[in-house]
């Protein structure tokens, strides 16, 4: 398996403090990757880098192509997309409004045509993300009136229906309870089944170590370990920087 | 070389008032987080109270309502001619007061503004998004000036001042001594003021309290408190540097009102938390602004053009330029949310009837009727361009009739100068508005909020002063003549015939070209709303990094917002042109343009039926005509009431009227079929499915949230807690 995402050395500074030390990291395609580390390891910033929200250095190869320093939305048109660990979803208009925004590669050309009546829309493809994600009964409602659980899985699906190579997940079983943690890491492994890779970044260890195909572990900025959820679970590093502290207390 | 010197030196007089007035900024953003537009307003008021109290010992009471007004109003129907009771306008206390009687009275008026500033609407909007916070505050400043015009009317007035002015030599010229007094006293305040928020327990609580509002809320220090003391402070401040500088720099409703750029410049350079970088930099501007004018007159390269009145847009440029989002974010949540930007449908019924109403008036109309339906008309295009870029982007314009005015001055240039036939010359004088609009969002993109408000109104200002001005660029031999337009031989100027009516001015042949272009303007933003354009702008409102995650070009969006929303406000401008038949610049001054905004917010910034209540509501329009036939005349009141109504839409129902009255109607008229029933014995009491269809606005939650599914997978269902 070719990677979809290969960073070689991705650093990110801010002032004396590097948020990021030299990642180097590799989404398979068709893959479910997990990015795991305590808070403050840099795993949110990782993401901001490579999806251009934050001034990064080093390589960031998205299928085959250098996207290091790119505008977010031209990242986003070229098939890499991300969720927020805050949601962050267009309140005001209805989810299927939110998905056509996502869906849609909007040129000034295209606009004026949408607007004049041409349809541009991409509906087929909302549709086929809202098949997918069975999440009929919330089209027309609005984000902001949904529950938690929903407004993640609206948050993934705008993701996923913008022609997504790879999503980007920022801790998305955030906030969720056990029971719609499952819920929700079994629409992941729907997703992979559709061909799209993911990184998935989660505080929730079940979550990353039951749907995760395999793990890289950061602790303050570096890599500490990379490994099958097996290897994780016992690897030494990690349990020292991560599980030994954290996952003793949460049993 | 000396004359250079001397003028820089003289520039400290309005430099302090600037200080003063950033100084007062940056309180009263560490307070609530509010960049108060009206500060200066404060200055100018207090400046007048004190005036009054010390030249005829007459304290003016503020406007009030006076229900008996409406009485005499309805009484007068019937014939009847009554005088009843009304609040007095002034409160006589002798003939003169001393100085320091009458500036203890003015200071304590300060002291007492601020305080009502933030107890009655900051406090209240503390944790609204900067939309509702710049609109209070822009309210505010409507308010102060209006009732100042209501009460001393718009001439200028004599302050005598109370510092000695006799010269003092430096450095080979002369300048009088109350520069360096007034130097001595900003610097001994700012000092004062500097060690006290950096020693004292307070100061330390204020710094706290605007780094983190939660934070210190929980450590016990009251926010609430700590925002009152600081919005007095700043308020004495701002009253008692006026009063002292009011000599030197004049005192007239508007110019001590429009201090407040300089001053956003200098609080923006000082990023709204230095008091020193503010105060240096006031003074700075204050002396440049001296600099340039003496510069101007005696150096033969450098045009007239009033060029000193551009720096403060320069300033403010500049620092965002630099320093992009400057405004620092308090540590506060916002709870409240934007307007809502409900999609309007064109309900034919509705439309029809609307239609036929306006279509009515202008051609049958008495011709009062049909200038105030013009006016309407023309207001609700001019209000729709702020739906566009205010109500579906979020980004708060200020200088809408500015542009408005670009495009008038262009027609009047391009049909009547240059005699270009008409649908050409007004579609071109709109796209040079569109085009000024599109320079003054480039710099702006990189801003939201109230640093935008603030961008947009030096530079409304900076237009009018270059353009407008009897001396600008534009104004050349004002006023200019608008050629009637004329289309295919068909005349539909303000003066050409009709086939009904009286005859007079306005002819409905213009009413009826002006109700067309609105029509065609309502149904085009309607559409936008619908579009995929529109989709994105509303994703850019409500999140632009999540908006740019999911593909969007944010700043192309807002580009072609701020082009779309300015080619209306030139459609709206070139309309005001043929409507008076000439140009003239006092209908495109930068308070009309903050009155535009307010009215448009009042009737819902954020659907295009808003702006056709906006227009209704606008001075002169329909609205106002109305409740002059039926009651009384407001005359200048208008500006005052809009002030107030303003503020209180924020406070009250910051969707607007058009939310408002979606809401309402049916819950009204669900009260009437109730009444109805029971007065006609009726037991029914079933609600018809109409009432209980849920309304997008706020949807009850156990009504709208969707239960996420119970269905549990069984091989992920166990083991969230860890290894």
């Amino acid at each position: 398996m070719s990677a979809v995402l290969h960073t070689d050395g991705l650093t990110v500074q801010f002032g004396g403090l590097k948020a990021c030390n030299e990642i180097s990291l590799d989404v398979n395609r068709g893959e479910l990757l997990g990015l795991i580390g305590p808070n403050g390891a840099g795993k949110t910033t990782f993401i901001n880098a490579i999806t251009g929200f934050v001034p990064a250095t080093g390589r960031v190869l998205f299928d085959d192509e250098e996207v290091l320093g790119w505008v977010p939305h031209r990242i986003a048109h070229r098939g890499l997309t991300r969720t927020w660990q805050s949601l962050e979803l267009f309140g005001d208009i209805s989810v299927r409004a939110n998905l056509e925004v996502a869906a849609t590669k909007l040129t000034p050309i295209k606009a004026v045509r949408d607007y004049f009546g041409s349809s541009q829309r991409v509906a087929a493809r909302v549709d086929q993300t809202i098949d997918a994600l069975e999440m009929h009964e919330v089209l027309n409602a609005r984000p902001d009136d949904l529950s938690m659980g929903y407004r993640k899985l609206v948050g993934v699906a705008r993701a996923l229906v913008a022609d997504s190579k790879l999503v980007l997940l920022d801790e998305p079983a955030a906030g969720l309870d056990r029971s719609e943690t499952s819920w929700l890491a079994e629409k992941l492994r729907q997703v992979i089944d559709y061909g799209i890779s993911v990184l998935l970044v989660d505080h929730d260890m079940g979550l990353v170590l039951n749907v995760c195909d395999r793990i890289h572990v950061i602790d303050f900025g570096k890599t500490i370990a990379i490994g099958t959820p097996e290897e994780i679970r016992t690897d030494e590093a990690v349990i020292g920087a991560y599980l030994g502290s954290s996952g003793g207390e949460e049993q | 070389m000396e004359i250079y010197l001397q003028f820089i030196l003289l520039g400290i007089g309005s430099g302090v008032v600037f200080a003063a007035l950033a100084l007062g900024l940056v309180l009263t953003h560490r307070a609530s987080g509010v960049v108060n537009f009206a500060h200066g307003a404060i200055a100018m008021y207090v400046t007048y109270v004190y005036s009054s109290l010390k030249d005829d010992g007459a304290y003016p009471v503020p406007p009030l309502p006076n229900p008996f007004a409406i009485v005499e109003g309805i009484l007068s129907w019937v014939g009847i001619t009554v005088a009843l009771p009304d609040f007095p306008t002034f409160i006589q206390m002798g003939d003169e007061w001393p100085w320091w009687a009458a500036m203890l009275g003015a200071v304590i008026t300060a002291g007492v503004i601020g305080f009502l500033f933030h107890y009655l609407v900051f406090r209240v909007l503390r944790y609204q998004p900067p939309l509702a916070k710049v609109v209070s505050s822009v309210g505010l400043m409507l308010i102060l000036q209006a009732a100042v015009v209501i009460r001393f009317s718009n001439r200028a007035r004599n302050v005598e001042s109370l510092l000695p002015n006799d010269g003092v030599d430096v450095l080979g010229t002369t300048v009088p001594m109350d520069r360096f007094i007034l130097f001595g006293l900003m610097i001994a305040a700012t000092t004062v003021l500097y060690l006290v928020y950096q020693k004292t327990k307070f100061g330390i609580m204020t710094r706290a309290a605007a780094e983190n509002e939660q934070h210190a809320t929980l450590l016990g220090i009251s926010a609430d408190s700590i925002a009152a003391v600081n919005w007095i402070v700043a308020a004495m401040l701002a009253g008692l540097v006026g009063i002292l500088a009011a000599p030197i720099t004049g005192l007239n409703p508007l110019n001590m009102t429009l201090f407040i750029i300089p001053a956003l410049g200098a609080a923006l350079v000082a990023r709204f938390s230095s008091f020193w970088v503010a105060v240096w930099v006031g003074m700075g501007i204050g002396a440049g602004q001296s600099l340039l004018q003496i510069m101007e007159i005696r150096l033969d390269w450098i045009p007239d053009i009033n060029l000193s009145q551009g720096l403060p847009l320069v300033v403010i440029v500049v620092a965002m330029m630099v320093r992009g989002q400057v405004l620092p974010s308090r540590g506060a949540v916002e709870r409240g949310r934007l307007p809502l930007a409900l999609p309007t449908r064109i309900r034919p019924r509705v439309m029809t009837v609307w239609l036929i109403l306006m279509t009515w008036l202008l051609i049958w109309g008495p011709f009062e009727w049909r200038q105030a339906t013009i006016n309407t008309l023309i207001a609700a295009i001019l209000a729709m361009s702020l739906v566009v870029v205010t109500g579906y982007v979020g980004q708060i314009s200020l200088a809408q009739l500015s542009l408005a005015g670009i495009a008038a001055f262009m027609l009047s240039s391009l049909a009547t100068d240059a005699g270009v036939p008409f649908p050409i010359a007004p579609l071109l004088a709109a796209l040079v508005a569109t085009f000024f609009g599109l320079i003054v969002a480039i710099p702006a993109l990189r801003v939201r909020g109230a640093s935008l408000a603030i961008m947009t109104l030096a530079a409304g200002v900076a237009i009018e002063v270059f353009l407008f001005k009897s001396d600008g660029w534009l104004a050349g031999d004002s006023p200019r003549r608008v050629a009637d337009p004329s289309f295919l031989g068909i005349e539909f100027g303000p003066n050409s015939p009709f086939w009904f009516g009286d005859g007079k001015v306005p002819s409905p042949a213009f009413g009826l070209f002006v109700l067309l272009v609105l029509t065609g303007c309502f149904i085009a933003v309607i559409r936008l709303r619908q579009s995929m354009l529109g989709a994105q702008m509303l994703a850019v409102r409500a999140n632009e990094r999540a908006a740019a995650a999911a593909g969007v070009n944010v700043q192309g969006v807002k580009l072609a917002a701020f082009g779309i929303s300015s080619f209306l406000a030139g459609i709206g401008g070139t309309l005001t042109a043929y409507k008076f038949g000439t140009y003239s610049m006092e209908s495109f001054a930068i308070l009309a343009s903050l009155s535009l905004f307010a009215f448009s917010y009042l009737g819902g910034i954020a659907t295009v039926a808003g702006a056709i209540y906006a227009g209704t509501l606008y001075q002169q329009g329909i609205g106002t005509l109305a409740f002059e036939k039926l009651f009384f005349d407001l005359g200048r009141y208008e500006a005052y009431l809009a002030g107030i109504f303003l503020v209180i839409t924020a406070l009250v129902q910051p969707q607007g009227i058009d939310v408002f009255d979606r809401r309402e109607r049916r819950r009204i008229a669900w009260g009437f079929m109730v009444l109805w029933r029971r007065m006609t014995g009726n037991p029914d009491r079933t609600k018809p499915e109409w009432v209980t269809r849920i309304y997008p606005i706020y949807p009850k939650p156990q009504e709208a949230v969707a239960e996420a599914p119970e269905k549990v997978p069984a091989e992920v269902g166990e083991g969230g807690g860890g290894s």
